[in-house]
């Protein structure tokens, strides 16, 4: 069977790509302490089934634990990378609210976002050749419609060099 | 195979008689310190191709200037980046960035601690009717049991099948006088004589 769990649509990377909490940079360490039952742990708990796969796809860098049934209440604890530690109180708030609120206090906005889009397009010209690492394309050889790689197939004779020379040589 | 050498080796590899200007020392390829040269190579010496001095002379001159100009071209850039990197690090719109960001993040710090406020004042009411909730039905609960006590009690005075004879009885002997007034108080007022 290709599905496994119980929601298997947040293991899609669609379902990852369309998370839109990215941290800031000074954030470090996320931490949830949320309950298994209770009425008021229910957001909580929507939120680390459904939100967390996607902030840890977009932030890769962040360290993310979950603990359970620990504080009779549900909270979220961020810790910077000076020290600083922000409590959120999340008892009996629905799993949008939460993620909403998140996003406001630690997330980066819109308009940073798309400023760090169009600075990394800037750096990636696409009509550059070189490494695979930094550029589409290495060799024009490997666009369609241009001449073959005379590595893999020999070039026609009239194109090659030391035709050239001969004729040149021949005709003086 | 052959490598070019200069340096410690060269003095060594001068004295084994080679007739070329440019020392050249094998390196090790396909095969080991121990096995032969190959028959068709017995004998050989091998002599690098002559050099025009004339045309050495003005390729040298051609080509450092060359690897001077490109030397110079690279290290400009590198310049260039690394005070490009230095200014975004380290000027003076770096400080005014980060001075707002930090303001930012205050604002919002503060908004969050709003927030926690509020969901406080929230969680103590909750609090707080749940205890009243708990107390009153510990309440209700010491109620019944009193009721269910009461019952009990109730029931001892009932009149049965096997009492019913004897409260007959008793009933006969005590007749009692309804007929009787009271004020406001509940206080017996006026009473008939019973006949």
């Amino acid at each position: 069977m290709p599905m496994k769990g119980r929601f298997p649509i947040r293991r899609t990377l669609e379902y990852l790509h369309k998370g839109d909490i990215v941290f800031k940079n000074r954030v470090k360490i996320m931490t949830v302490n949320y309950n298994t039952h209770g009425e008021l742990s229910e957001g909580a708990r929507k939120f680390v089934f459904f939100n967390i796969p996607q902030i840890q796809y977009k932030n890769q860098w962040v360290q993310v634990m979950m603990f359970k049934n620990m504080t009779p209440s549900p909270f979220l604890k961020f810790y910077l990378d000076d020290g600083e530690q922000v409590l959120v109180d999340v008892e009996g708030k629905d799993h949008k609210h939460i993620s909403d609120h998140v996003r406001k206090i630690l997330g980066k906005t819109e308009e940073v976002l798309q400023a760090e889009a169009q600075a990394k397009m800037q750096e990636s010209n696409p009509a550059n050749f070189g490494p695979r690492k930094y550029c589409l394309r290495e060799c024009i050889c490997e666009v369609d419609g241009q001449v073959p790689c005379p590595g893999t197939t020999a070039l026609p004779k009239e194109m090659t060099g030391k035709y050239r020379t001969k004729m040149a040589a021949a005709q003086e | 195979m052959f490598q070019v050498i200069g340096g410690r080796s060269v003095q060594a590899a001068r004295v084994l008689a080679p007739r070329s200007a440019v020392l050249v020392e094998a390196v090790r390829g396909r095969k080991s310190r121990t096995d032969p040269v190959a028959r068709s190579k017995v004998g050989r010496i091998k002599v690098p191709p002559p050099v025009d001095p004339v045309e050495m002379v003005v390729l040298k001159e051609r080509y450092g200037e060359y690897q001077m100009i490109m030397r110079a071209l690279r290290l400009e850039f590198k310049e260039e980046m690394l005070r490009k990197r230095y200014e975004e690090d380290t000027g003076s719109l770096a400080e005014e960035r980060a001075r707002q960001e930090a303001q930012e993040h205050r604002v919002l710090m503060d908004l969050n601690h709003l927030e926690n406020q509020r969901m406080l004042k929230l969680r103590i009411v909750r609090v707080q009717k749940e205890k009243e909730e708990a107390d009153r039905k510990k309440f209700e609960v010491i109620l019944q049991r009193e009721q269910e006590q009461q019952e009990i009690e109730d029931a001892k005075n009932f009149i049965t099948l096997e009492n019913l004879d004897q409260r007959i009885e008793e009933a006969l002997d005590n007749p009692k006088n309804y007929n009787f007034a009271i004020d406001k108080q509940g206080k017996v007022v006026k009473q008939t004589m019973l006949q």
